[in-house]
């Protein structure tokens, strides 16, 4: 299978939009086609060739080597085949991704998965704010696909989650779930400050006690289907962050955010 | 500098032009008789056989002040979606629905419009309006300030204060607020909202002062009348979008009295209640109305069919409207208890019954009411449609062929509930420069825009004659405004500032002396802080401030 690889000859000064950069849009290019391709970058627009040193064939995957938090919206509305990133990218990682698998060894910046339609999105270090969560202005965040995070998770995971799963193997911050619609987050550290603040629907997993708002109506112990089956969907992962659910657990049921009439639910194990 | 355009075909129905080839020759920014023999033009352009109009009109739209702010902090996936990069003239700018400063003026230059009047501006607005209005580039502009829901208007009225003193409050009103009319917003009912009353009829007294939205229409244009401001009153009826609202409309029409009077989008106050879904046109009444009453004029606020955003002081209206609003997030707020506001975003869809019959119900009053001197061109921008959709609009007016196919593809029930298929009627392009040139010039008391004749403005605008009516108003060949080149085949060449066009009919300044301690009181800024000057006007981004003359002045 052919693979192109680009790779970061310098840290630029300001960051660059990166979303060109996609395995579908560059298939079957040339080199200096590819080198040709400009990429927005403050008021400027720079030739790709003059970031990358560009190696190997186009086809189904693209690897970027090299990357660093300057690289913004990598793979946004990205749309089929693989893109493998070395190092650690900026804001908007994966935004409107339509599909295929965009996979970080590092962390990622602000509204990663902003948007995402289906697809799966794997970051091995840790991300920023807005995680799938919405843009100002929009109403609704992540619309469905896969997140895995291995490590930890800023302010604001899933706010105004639409559908898909987000796990994050570490910590999330402040206001998980805040305003939550609909979809299912999972995450195995401990989160911030009010989780699932004005959530209206969905489901937030946590491992071990947390501080919930007093919002949420405890509604009892209970030993649910949903999780094993969620278990036996996630087995194919290879995270940490997937090693949710453990067959037969109980959890406590909490359902709000009452404060505005939401009947989303947090699961806590025990 | 002189500067000739060469053998183009006139319409400038004010100097009787329909047509005539003549040639224009314009100097320092007027236009200027045929100099002799002798003197060579330094600039010549020929526009052989194509069609000249003076600079368009839109005496309609939302383009400052607090809600088209408010509209477009809402919005900011309306501005995402739409973006201008900067050129080498032109700044970046952004926004469909509610566009920028920017984007408004670029793009209304870039449609052969050299003139834009923010009807709805609040005069506790005033200032941040102007400053919004002087970064729109190019276009001169204008405001009516809204008055008949502030509480110092109600409680004269309450008290039964005499009409001289209203009609210098009126008229100090326009002085300080740098306006050159009043519009009245859902007379006494964007009060009555917030005593908590959700509907307030023409002769119903409103909640808290005891005065009917009729005695306020009367007192306002009354007001004008006697100090002889050339723009009638420029009313936002009652009932807005409420389905039999017609029959209101037509006794608002009949309850002025004879008094001059301007109805503005007026299709969103022309429904009826027949039919089995209870909504109707109620257009062919309402033309009959304005044929008959020759001290009616209106503007029609025509829809087109996609994504916009409404703006309005109206909150009762938009109150009643939020459960529509698309995508769903609104904002109804008070402005300082002078007035409301209520923005909610909106789609028109072609195959819903009550759009198709909204758009079908607007055409029929553009087609139906006989005298263009009196029926003017707008969607109510951002209301009915954005503004750059007037070319479309203009080609359905035009092209009964066109019109007829566009019928063809809306919801059928309302396309058979409409009688607007039986209508052949086609605007001409001498019709057409009354409805959005000569006609609000003529509103508005602007002596020197809306015409091609010696003395006036040298706002001016070139089309190629083409079949297609749609392309031909969307991309003029040339705009000048003020003589100047600023826009050729679509594409801005220069970007020069507009005048503000206000009105200063005489009052007695004693009038201060009662309304300083009521600011004192009750407002947030003070008596002397509340007036803008022609200095501070000039200062964020006015040209100029161009007075124009009142038919008289006052009786002392």
């Amino acid at each position: 299978m052919s693979r192109l690889l680009l790779t970061l000859k310098a840290v630029p000064a300001i960051g660059v939009d990166c979303s060109p950069l996609t395995p579908a849009r560059l298939a079957g290019m040339s080199s200096a086609a590819i080198a040709a391709i400009e990429l927005q970058s403050g008021n400027r627009r720079l030739p790709a060739g003059e970031l990358f040193d560009i190696a190997g064939e186009p086809g189904d995957t693209l690897v970027i080597r090299n990357a660093c938090s300057k690289l913004d919206r990598i793979g946004a509305c990205m749309n089929g085949g693989t893109l493998d990133v070395e190092g650690d990218v900026g804001a908007f990682l994966g935004a409107g991704l339509v599909s295929g698998t965009i996979r970080v060894s590092g962390g990622a910046g602000a509204f990663a998965a902003t948007g995402m339609l289906a697809g799966t999105l794997h970051v091995c270090g840790s991300v920023g704010d807005f995680l799938g969560a919405a843009i100002a202005g929009d109403k609704q965040g992540m619309l469905g696909g896969r997140v895995i995070v291995d490590g930890d998770a800023g302010d604001r995971v899933g706010d105004h989650l639409r559908r898909g799963i987000i796990l994050v193997g570490g910590n999330a911050g402040d206001y998980c779930a805040s305003r939550m619609l609909a979809g299912t987050i999972a995450v195995r550290g401990k989160v911030g400050a009010l989780p699932g603040y004005a959530m209206k629907r969905g489901t937030l997993l946590l491992a071990g006690a947390a501080e919930l708002p007093a919002t949420f109506n405890d509604c009892g112990s209970h030993e649910l289907m949903f999780l094993r089956l969620f278990a036996r969907h996630l087995a194919s992962v290879d995270s940490a962050a997937a090693s949710f659910a453990p067959r037969g657990e109980r959890v406590r049921r909490f359902v709000g955010d009452r404060a505005n009439g939401g009947l989303g639910e947090i699961l806590v194990t025990a | 500098m002189l500067t000739r355009l060469k053998g183009g075909r006139i319409y400038d129905p004010v100097n009787g032009a329909n047509g005539a080839v003549r040639d224009i020759y314009v100097r320092d920014g007027r236009i200027v008789a045929a100099p002799g023999d002798g003197a060579r033009p330094d600039r010549d352009y020929d526009v052989s056989g194509k069609v000249v109009m003076a600079g368009a009109i839109d005496m309609h739209t939302h383009i400052g002040g607090g809600k088209v702010n408010i509209a477009r902090a809402l919005l900011p996936e309306d501005h995402r979606a739409d973006l201008l990069a900067r050129t080498e003239l032109t700044r970046a700018c952004c926004g469909h629905a509610a566009p920028s400063t920017l984007a408004t003026g670029y793009r209304y230059a870039e449609m052969g419009y050299t003139a834009c009047f923010e009807p709805a501006l609040l005069p506790t607005n005033a200032r941040q309006a102007h400053m919004e209005m002087g970064d729109v580039p190019i276009v001169d502009k204008g405001g009516y300030a809204l008055l008949g829901n502030d509480d110092l208007l109600l409680s004269l009225m309450r008290e039964g204060a005499d009409q001289k003193l209203i009609n210098d409050y009126v008229a100090w009103t326009l002085d300080v607020t740098q306006c050159i009319g009043i519009k009245v917003v859902n007379p006494g009912g964007i009060n009555a909202f917030k005593f908590n009353a959700r509907k307030l009829d023409l002769d119903e007294t409103s909640p808290h002062y005891g005065i009917t939205p009729r005695a306020i229409l009367l007192t306002l244009a009354q007001a004008l009348e006697d100090l002889g401001v050339p723009h009638p009153l420029h009313v936002h009826g009652c009932n807005l979008g409420v389905p039999g609202n017609v029959d209101t409309t037509l006794e608002t029409i009949s309850g002025i009295e004879g008094l001059p009077m301007h109805l503005t989008h007026i299709q969103f106050h022309s429904y009826g209640t027949e039919g089995d879904r209870k909504f109707s046109s109620g257009a062919a009444r309402i033309a009959e109305a304005i044929n008959r009453n020759p001290n009616i004029s209106a503007d029609v606020g025509q829809i087109l069919f996609g994504q916009t955003v409404t703006a309005s002081g109206d909150n009762m209206s938009q109150h009643r409207n939020r459960k529509f609003a698309s995508p769903d997030k609104w904002v109804v707020m008070d402005i300082e208890c002078d007035a409301g506001c209520g923005v909610v975003p909106f789609r028109y869809r072609d195959q819903n019954f009550v759009n198709a019959l909204q758009w079908a119900i607007g055409l029929e009053i553009f087609l139906s009411v006989d005298d263009p001197w009196r029926i003017f061109l707008t969607t109510d921008h951002p209301n009915g449609a954005p503004f750059t959709t007037y070319p479309h609009l203009i080609r359905l007016l035009m092209d009964k062929t066109f019109r007829n196919e566009q019928l063809a593809r809306l919801n059928p029930d309302a396309a058979a509930a409409s009688t607007l298929g039986s209508i052949t009627r086609e605007y001409t392009l001498n019709e057409m420069a009354i409805m959005t040139r000569a006609g609000p010039a003529k509103i508005l008391g602007l002596a020197d825009r809306g015409h091609l004749g010696i003395g006036a403005g040298a706002d001016i605008t070139v089309y190629t004659d083409r079949e297609d009516r749609e392309a031909m108003f969307r991309t003029p060949d040339y705009v000048f405004k003020d003589g100047e080149l600023v826009a050729k085949e679509g594409q801005i060449v220069k970007v020069t500032l507009g005048a503000t066009h206000v009105v200063k009919p005489a009052y007695d300044r004693g009038i201060e002396d009662r309304l300083r301690p009521y600011f004192a009181r009750y407002r947030s800024t003070r008596l002397e802080n509340f007036a803008i000057d022609e200095e501070e006007l000039c200062e964020c981004g006015s040209s100029r401030l161009a007075v124009h003359q009142c038919r008289h002045a006052r009786v002392a």
